[in-house]
């Protein structure tokens, strides 16, 4: 053959690769999430660390507010061209996968978290046994309070009941400086919600049992109750408790300026409290839930988030993504026997819920902070993951926030809030 | 004749009026068929099942659905009218006191009322979420200054409504006077001149002369500002999420969170068909008024 028959025959032979390498280099895929900037950064550099080793792969990451997430998910994840990938909360995912918008994991994936992940959290990323999402963070409530006001208010260690809470939150108020003694939180239903659920659950009882709202029990009642004396006392001033869409706001304001002495929040806001308070943040402490009159020992509310696959994105897209997620919660991606997600988590103060990334943060997780969250886990109670969740979250938020500010009273609260939640559930789960 | 000048009209005409049906009336239609419908927005519409008035039975019901539907259309009827109460007053003054020509610095006036118009909703939000900020919030201190206490502001359900409407009025005004000022370039000087010759003082003249001839922009003015006011979306889903205790929550944002946040895209439609219906009635009433005082 000649030269120049050799060479028409490489060229061709070119020509026919070329769409098929070509192809292979423009697997994009997109992960939508609510993570800060900073946090962002550190997503994009590991997605670079994956390309190091999958160059035909390219992941781009796009942040929205938290208010927008859920929104954005279900206006952009209908099509093809939606996020591939998705944060999303373990309340979302029943209505999500109802309306398949996500897609159930591969086999080997599913295989892997169900041996590397506790059983619960597992539990709340699958839906009628399917699982659905790689799990990553877990977050639980607990009593955060300020130890220098603590000291001035001459009080020797947090409280343990709601007769002591009562009592600290008494003595922290201030009304001329503007100190409030418990900080709640409104305008953001999990603010909302979620403290209020950890009392309840630390006076024995449940939002939801059985399917069916237990709102109307004598521990919901008494939990109601306890808010109703707290801002009725001026223990709590609901216009301190303002949340704004990133979920941060005058609620956040007040806690990092000493204006509140108490607040039940997740462990989530660790690195929200270190940059607001800089080396005032080692004042902060954390305690249990206080124990109600109904309650045996500290309870509280945890959830979990997880990463989905959005069911409507190209098969290749859905294969790169799954591909991604997998190394990115892998022990060998991150440092020290750590996967490179729960770094992430960690660097924002997060519980990383793989067993293996537990072991390999166990330092940082004890610190004085986090080691407070770390021992309630065991008796937290997951947030019910219902059909109609976020509606029922959404619903039970106004009904506080009407109680907040003093427009129902405990006993009227209690009421429509259990009328609600019962038509809430049953529709949605018709 | 006549019937080649129909066919002429007619092909003209087809162009705009396939675009208006596909772009405007069907959605319309859509949205009609739909608030009679049981249908997921997650879901093609095929699977939409026919459930007659359930939809609207259920938004004016006692249910949290209802309770909540019914809350935000009187929070969406409140700060609609509170808006157009102030801006058009706010416009016809601005506009009166930059048109005049002894008014030294009306052109510079003109444009910084018309700048705030010009400024991103998202750069109002975030400078005016930081003004009402209850701590450290410039409002606040400058309160202080002068011995009133700090104010709730956007953390209380008693005035977050109005500091919404506030920030709206601060926003469009601008706007609104730019079209006061057309209105008023549109009425003949000699009018003014044989005012004064006949004694009428600068109220006179306004009461009698501007205020009358200026009806038909006024009428303009405040259909826009009802339309703008009706659809107010963006300082309620970046400030307030609708609280504190749903006193923010407006139809436009609570429609997205029922039709798309949790949906129910039939409820949301339902929803969306009452607004459109309490726009149209708004409307109508207006130019009924302006044309009874027309014929007076």
């Amino acid at each position: 053959m000649s030269f120049a028959w050799t060479s028409k025959l490489a060229l061709a032979a070119g020509l026919a690769i070329l769409p098929a390498s070509g192809w292979a280099q423009s697997v994009n895929i997109s992960y939508l999430t609510h993570w800060s900037p900073e946090t962002v950064s550190l997503l994009e550099a590991a997605a670079k660390d994956y390309a190091k080793t999958n160059p035909d792969v390219s992941v781009t990451v796009r942040a929205v507010p938290f208010g927008d997430l859920l929104t954005t998910l279900r206006s952009q994840g209908g099509g093809a061209d939606g996020p591939t990938i998705g944060g999303i909360y373990d309340l979302w995912l029943p209505e999500l996968a109802r309306d398949k918008l996500v897609a159930p994991a591969p086999n080997a994936v599913a295989d892997e978290v169900k041996g590397g992940w506790p059983a619960g959290v597992v539990s709340a990323a699958s839906v009628g046994g399917k699982l659905y999402g790689i799990p990553n963070e877990i977050d639980v409530y607990a009593l955060n309070y300020n130890k220098a006001l603590f000291r001035e208010a001459g009080i020797a260690a947090p409280p343990k009941t709601w007769d002591e809470f009562r009592d600290a939150a008494k003595k922290l108020t201030n009304k001329e400086a503007g100190q409030q003694g418990f900080g709640m939180i409104n305008s953001w239903a999990a603010g909302v919600v979620h403290p209020f659920a950890s009392l309840l659950v630390s006076n024995g009882g449940e939002l939801v049992k059985d399917g069916k709202p237990a709102l109307d029990s004598k521990q919901a009642g008494e939990a109601f109750q306890l808010y109703e004396d707290l801002i009725k006392s001026g223990a709590s001033v609901p216009a301190m408790a303002t949340a704004d869409a990133n979920t941060t706001g005058p609620f956040l304001d007040n806690f990092v300026s000493g204006k509140t002495g108490m607040i039940i929040m997740a462990n989530w806001w660790e690195s929200a409290l270190k940059t607001g308070m800089g080396d005032k943040f080692a004042d902060i402490a954390t305690a249990p839930i206080p124990v109600g009159p109904s309650g045996d020992k500290p309870h509280s509310i945890s959830y979990s988030w997880m990463t989905v696959v959005n069911a409507n994105a190209g098969e290749a897209e859905q294969k790169a993504a799954w591909d991604f997620l997998a190394w990115l919660n892998n022990p060998k991606s991150g440092k020290n026997g750590a996967s490179a997600m729960s770094d992430i988590l960690m660097s924002m103060g997060i519980l990383p819920s793989r067993s293996s990334d537990i072991e390999a943060h166990k330092d940082k997780l004890g610190s004085e902070f986090l080691s407070g969250y770390v021992s309630v886990l065991a008796d937290a109670k997951p947030f019910p993951v219902v059909l109609g969740g976020q509606e029922f979250s959404e619903s039970l938020q106004q009904t506080l926030e009407a109680l907040q500010y003093g427009q129902v009273s405990a006993k009227d609260a209690r009421a429509t809030a259990q009328a609600d939640a019962a038509s809430i559930l049953e529709r949605a789960a018709k | 004749m006549i019937q080649r000048y129909r066919a002429s009209a007619g092909i003209m005409l087809t162009p705009a009026v396939t675009l208006i049906g596909i772009f405007i009336l069907l959605p319309m239609l859509l949205t009609v068929w739909l608030s009679f419908q049981d249908w997921s927005t997650q879901t093609p519409f095929a699977s939409a099942s026919f459930i007659g008035l359930d939809n609207f039975r259920e938004i004016f019901g006692p249910t949290s659905v209802g309770r909540d539907f019914k809350g935000a259309l009187v929070n969406t009827a409140i700060y609609t009218a509170l808006s157009v109460i102030l801006i058009l007053p706010l416009s016809v003054a601005f506009g009166l006191m930059v048109y005049q020509d002894d008014v030294a610095g009306g052109t510079a006036l003109r444009t910084v009322l018309f700048s705030t118009y010009m400024v991103p909703m998202i750069a109002v939000a975030l400078v005016w979420s930081k003004l009402y900020s209850p701590s450290e919030g410039p409002f606040n201190q400058m309160l202080g200054l002068v011995g009133i206490g700090p104010q709730p502001w956007l953390s209380s359900p008693r005035s977050a409504l109005i500091s919404i409407v506030v920030l709206n009025v601060w926003q469009q005004v601008g706007y609104f006077t730019v079209l006061a000022i057309a209105g008023l370039t549109q009425i003949p000087g000699s009018l003014y001149e044989a005012a004064r010759l006949d004694g009428a003082n600068r109220f006179e003249q306004f009461r009698f002369i501007t205020l009358p001839l200026m009806r038909r922009t006024l009428l303009f003015s405040a259909v826009i500002a009802i339309i703008n006011a009706v659809q107010v979306f963006e300082p309620v889903a970046l400030i307030t999420q609708g609280g504190p205790v749903g006193s923010t929550n407006v139809l436009t944002y609570h429609i997205r969170r029922v039709g798309i946040e949790r949906a129910q895209g039939g409820l949301g439609s339902a929803m969306a068909v009452m607004l459109m219906l309490s726009l149209i009635v708004v409307v109508c009433a207006l130019f009924a008024l302006a044309n009874r005082k027309d014929q007076e």
